[in-house]
């Protein structure tokens, strides 16, 4: 199938107005395009493009949180130094995001709304505790990121609806994050494991975690066994390796030509112990 | 013998690098011709089926659809090279996932593709003979059931699955084994590797009454034109090939194929077709792809590390077809003797046919993978006799006066010369953290000898045209060739274009491949232009009224030696007559070789011609963890004879090298348990990108070998893929303290490798 329709918003109303009328929007088509042309899945008949829609642009920092616009580059958000300092997972995420051309040109929306399970922003945006906004003809709605993906591919957001931003609040004092990707070669890759943690350290002691998966599971989701193994700990070896191997155990890894599903579980405590030791180490400092 | 360390002449920058660098340079998808439809094939549904029936009736009447052949439509001859095994368009049986049903031409893309859907090909599907080991067993379903009606050289010993079988045979190997203080067995496995040019297969065929031209993507011209007219059964003479600017091809574009589909299109449609293939299709179509291979070996040596015996077993997959790759088995069974002195040998080597992807020549065919598994295999005789791996080499590489296991002798060559340069520019021996080491590997390659011609002719301002059948596959190689004449004529290379990749206009030649194109393409060239040098001198000596041996090309002139006042410009001298050379050059003479009594398919590879010398040294990190490998640094030392140009030279090591990094760490092709491609695209067949290059340290040994090329220089493309897997498998070993007997070596092997 070919498409029959594109048309190029100027703004959001011209995007929703599109979106009710059955369209599908595009941002960089990073994911959209490169898939329909490799067979993946054929392109939509009607397209709606957004890319000059100034509302959607845009990285915010401020001293309660981040906010990204939609169309936000995992350029930009990687050459942010404030976002390399507070919300360093995802800025280790963006850095390692295809190439240089992929980070210019795909969109932190797009990342999000392609819901791939091995997608590098979701699993740091979750440790954040990130918030999408949503909205369609019918009205706006604020939902957490851990509830917008529901399978490979897959998410919550009705066909008519829009992300316009992604909102991550101020992470406490004493926190650092990070994600890790297992990686075959130094780009162009793609996740077979992932990993990202963010820990929070009061004195001797590891006070909050969050932990999640990448590419492990059907969706990327946090891991509350390791959180769990975490959270009340020095934070030394024994306490990294246990949250480790509870990845490993709440990972469901599939076998393919990436590698088989016992290497990944085995990636998984591995990938998730450097994340972790990561981000002690950037709380700690 | 001479270490070459410093470029001999200011660098020469290749003409075509600028438009290829910049985008502007056209490549065969880049034409459109005024009525060009486009091409599209119909793939086997099956990697082994017969194949009942064909009915097109439906892609015919579909609007927009101007032509759709099979193997009806077209003369019912077979093709290959060393075998004629194969149809342009499968007929009783398809015997691999490429294999071509049909061919379409539509006025769109989009249309094309539907009408190769809308063919209905019934089928009695057959298993699929994809264990290339167990399909030479006795009783394994055959590949081609009328093999033995196919025309074919003599010499390959075929036999049911199996296309080619050769040995090596020299002495008692049985009993040297029973003597020797220490013997050591292994077994390796290989993937299949793709060639991967950046460039997509294209090919445009346009017809004018019964001549037609073709413009196409291949590093065989002449092979093609010959293809085309066998298959289609119309005179050479009417074919002209015509080869755009190619974007690479390491071998993968080697012989004819695809170019005789689409005449066939353009002839049924009476229109010009086109055909571009996509990423996939580069993947699993192309009939040319490293075989994979099981490699056992078995050595026995004397405690002082001699090596008394050297047995083998190869078993090459070649897929479905021989294409030109027919000769592997012997070059197989070359590289597992390596290049070292052993007392007996016994090596079979098997080619056999299987219903996967064919293979065929990619850069150095064989070479790598045998290399990989032997110099692991030395290695680990080298820990059984406690010795050095480097002092192990040293003992038992070649050298000059050495008369190999096939009874060549070698003279004047810098082997061992190689190792111990390659052995001293990556620090053999330094302190490394825990997780890094060096590992070494040594290889060896043949001149390929043939003839070539040339001409050179002066234009009327004294520029000069270059016609050469010699085909730019990306190495430089032809670009190279206006240095070569400049030389020759005292003027300088921007003198020179280039009428090259052209059949009509040309000498036959034998294409881009086998590292040949400046060992016979060059030789004559510079035979055309000494040529015409004497043609300049004759004509000097009559306008400066003195004698020819006094005078001298120099700066764009004739001059009379010692007096520079009596001059005249080439400029001038062009103006005054048609200055043309031609040549071809005496192709040179291969070493005799004198087989020991029982070697059996032999093609002529039991002697390597002018052999070229690698050593190649290769520092790794291993991350234990997790199996990822990172190669930081690689020296390598080659004796390739006399380096006529050195940054051509050493881009083809920097090329080579890194694309030796992928065939070790990630290149593989996976298959599944029907032989279909699991991973026919860029994101999972993983190539080495700019940012996983290591530091490269280039040294050329230069010496007089006999037999060589022009001015002493030998080949140079191919030497630098052999031995850099086998250098990394050494090294990942070292880290690991485990061998990894699967290539490529990827994170999962090397961890599934940790103890
Ligand atoms: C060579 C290459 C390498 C890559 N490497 C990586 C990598 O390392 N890691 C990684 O995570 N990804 C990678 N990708 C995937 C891709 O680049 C990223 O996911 C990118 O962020 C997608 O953004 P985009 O703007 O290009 O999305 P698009 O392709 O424009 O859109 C993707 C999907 O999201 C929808 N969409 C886009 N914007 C919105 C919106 N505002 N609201 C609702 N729906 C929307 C589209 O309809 C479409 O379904 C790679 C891609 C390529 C081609």
């Amino acid at each position: 199938m070919s498409v029959s329709s594109y048309v190029t918003a100027g703004s959001v109303d011209d995007v929703l107005a599109a979106l009710a009328g059955g369209a599908r929007p595009v941002a960089g088509g990073t994911d959209l395009v490169v898939g329909a042309r490799s067979g993946k899945s054929s392109l939509p008949e009607s397209l709606v493009a957004i890319h000059r829609v100034a509302e959607l642009r845009g990285v915010r920092v401020s001293a309660d949180g981040l906010r990204l616009g939609a169309l936000a580059s995992h350029e930009a958000i990687c050459e942010n130094e404030e976002i390399q300092a507070r919300y360093s997972a995802l800025a280790d995420a963006c850095t390692i995001v295809g190439s240089h051309a992929t980070r210019a040109q795909g969109t932190i929306g797009g990342n999000l709304m392609n819901a791939s399970p091995a997608m590098e922003t979701g699993g740091p945006l979750i440790c954040l505790g990130a918030t999408v906004t949503l909205r369609s003809a019918a009205g706006e709605r604020t939902i957490g990121l851990a509830d917008l993906f529901t399978g490979p591919g897959k998410t919550v957001a009705e066909p008519g609806e829009l992300l316009i931003s992604v909102d991550v609040p101020a992470p406490a004092a004493g926190t650092g994050s990070a994600y890790l990707r297992l990686e075959y070669r130094r780009q162009m890759e793609i996740a077979v494991v992932g990993a990202s943690a963010l820990v929070t350290v009061d004195g001797g002691k590891v006070t909050d975690a969050r932990i999640a998966m990448t590419a492990l599971a059907p969706t990327i989701r946090h891991v509350p066994e390791a959180e769990a193994a975490l959270i009340g700990s020095d934070g030394g070896p024994a306490a990294i390796e246990a949250a480790g191997e509870a990845v490993a155990a709440a990972s469901s890894p599939i076998s393919d030509v990436r590698g088989s599903a016992g290497y990944r579980r085995a990636m998984a405590a591995v990938i998730a112990g450097r994340a972790i030791e990561q981000a002690l180490a950037r709380a700690r400092a | 013998m001479t270490a070459v360390e410093e470029p001999r002449a200011a660098a020469f920058v290749r003409p075509d690098g600028k438009e290829k660098v910049t985008g502007a340079g056209r490549y065969t998808a880049d034409l459109n011709l005024t009525g060009q439809l486009v091409a599209k094939f119909r793939y086997a549904d099956h990697t082994h089926a017969r194949i009942l029936r064909i009915d097109t009736a439906r892609a015919r009447a579909l609007p927009g659809v101007l032509a759709v052949v099979t193997h009806e439509d077209v003369p019912d001859v077979l093709y290959g090279g060393m075998v004629k095994d194969r149809r342009l368009f499968a007929k009783e049986k398809v015997r691999f996932e490429g294999d071509i049903v049909a061919g379409v031409a539509a006025t769109t893309a989009e249309i094309a593709e539907c009408a190769a859907a809308l063919i209905e090909v019934d089928y009695e599907p057959l298993p699929a003979i994809t264990d290339f080991e167990a399909s030479m067993g006795e009783g394994s379903a055959l590949v081609h059931d009328d093999w033995e009606s196919y025309e074919a050289d003599d010499a390959l010993l075929r036999d049911g699955n199996r296309l080619g079988y050769s040995t090596i045979v020299k002495g008692d190997a049985a009993a040297a084994m029973a003597s020797a203080d220490v013997v050591v067995k292994s077994r390796f496995v290989t993937d299949p590797v793709q060639g991967v040019p950046i460039e997509p297969r294209a090919v445009i065929a346009q017809w004018q009454g019964d001549k037609v031209t073709v413009w196409t993507s291949t590093q065989v011209p002449y092979a093609a034109r010959g293809g085309i007219a066998h298959t289609l059964q119309i005179p050479e003479s009417n074919v002209r090939v015509i080869v755009p600017l190619l974007g690479g091809g390491f071998g993968a574009k080697c012989d004819f194929h695809f170019e005789g589909h689409v005449a066939a299109l353009a002839r049924a449609a009476r229109r010009p077709v086109k055909l571009v293939f996509s990423r996939r299709e580069e993947f699993f179509a192309v009939g040319h792809r490293r075989e994979g291979m099981v490699i056992e070996l078995e050595t026995g040596a004397r405690a002082d590390g001699t090596l008394l015996a050297r047995r083998g077993r190869l078993v090459l997959d070649k897929g479905a077809y021989c294409g030109e790759g027919g000769f592997f088995a012997q070059m197989a069974a070359m590289h597992a003797l390596g290049p070292y002195k052993i007392e007996t040998a016994d090596i079979e080597s098997s080619l056999n046919y299987s219903t996967n992807q064919p293979s065929s020549s990619i850069r150095a065919p064989t070479a790598p993978q045998v290399c990989w598994a032997l110099e692991q295999h030395m290695d680990e005789l080298a820990e059984a006799l406690g010795m050095d791996p480097i002092d192990l080499r040293r003992h038992t590489l070649i050298e000059e006066g050495t008369v190999t296991a096939t009874g060549q002798k070698l003279e004047r060559i810098a082997m061992k010369e190689t190792l111990e340069k390659a052995v001293e520019l990556i620090g053999y021996g330094q302190e490394l953290p825990e997780d890094e080491a060096i590992g070494v590997a040594v290889g060896w390659w043949p001149c390929f000898a043939a003839s070539s011609g040339a001409y050179v002719k002066l234009n009327g301002d004294g520029s000069g045209t270059i016609i050469t059948g010699a085909q730019e596959n990306g190495t430089g190689a032809v670009m190279a060739m206006p240095k070569f004449v400049a030389e020759e004529l005292g003027m300088q290379p921007e003198d020179f274009s280039i009428l090259y990749q052209d059949t009509d206009a040309a000498p036959s030649d034998m294409g881009s491949c086998g590292s040949q194109t400046t060992f016979n393409s060059g030789r004559a060239v510079i035979a055309a232009a000494v040529d015409l040098r004497e043609q300049l001198l004759d004509a000097a000596s009559d306008k400066l009224e003195a004698a020819r041996d006094d005078l001298e090309l120099v700066g764009g002139a004739v001059r009379v030696k010692g007096s520079p006042e009596k001059t005249v410009t080439i400029a001038d001298l062009a103006g005054s007559g048609t200055f043309h050379g031609k040549g071809s050059g005496e192709p040179p003479e291969g070493p005799p070789a004198e087989p020991a009594e029982g070697c059996v398919g032999r093609l002529g590879l039991e002697s390597f011609h002018a052999p070229q010398l690698i050593a190649h040294a290769a520092r790794v990190r291993v991350d234990r963890a997790t199996g990822v490998v990172r190669v930081l640094q690689v020296a390598a030392a080659h004796d390739c004879g006399r380096i006529l140009n050195r940054l051509g030279a050493d881009g083809q090591v920097y090329g080579g090298v890194v694309m030796g990094i992928g065939q070790a760490l990630s290149e593989g092709t996976q298959l599944d348990a029907e032989g279909r491609h699991r991973n026919a695209h860029l994101t999972d067949y993983k190539l080495v990108t700019a940012s996983d290059a290591p530091q490269i340290d280039v040294a050329w040994i230069e010496t007089d070998t006999p037999g060589a090329g022009p001015k002493g220089s030998k080949g140079v493309g191919e030497p630098p893929c052999v031995p850099t897997a086998g250098a990394i498998a050494n090294a990942i070993a070292k880290v690991i303290g485990s061998r990894v007997r699967s290539l490529p070596m990827t994170p999962e092997r090397v961890w599934d490798a940790s103890p």
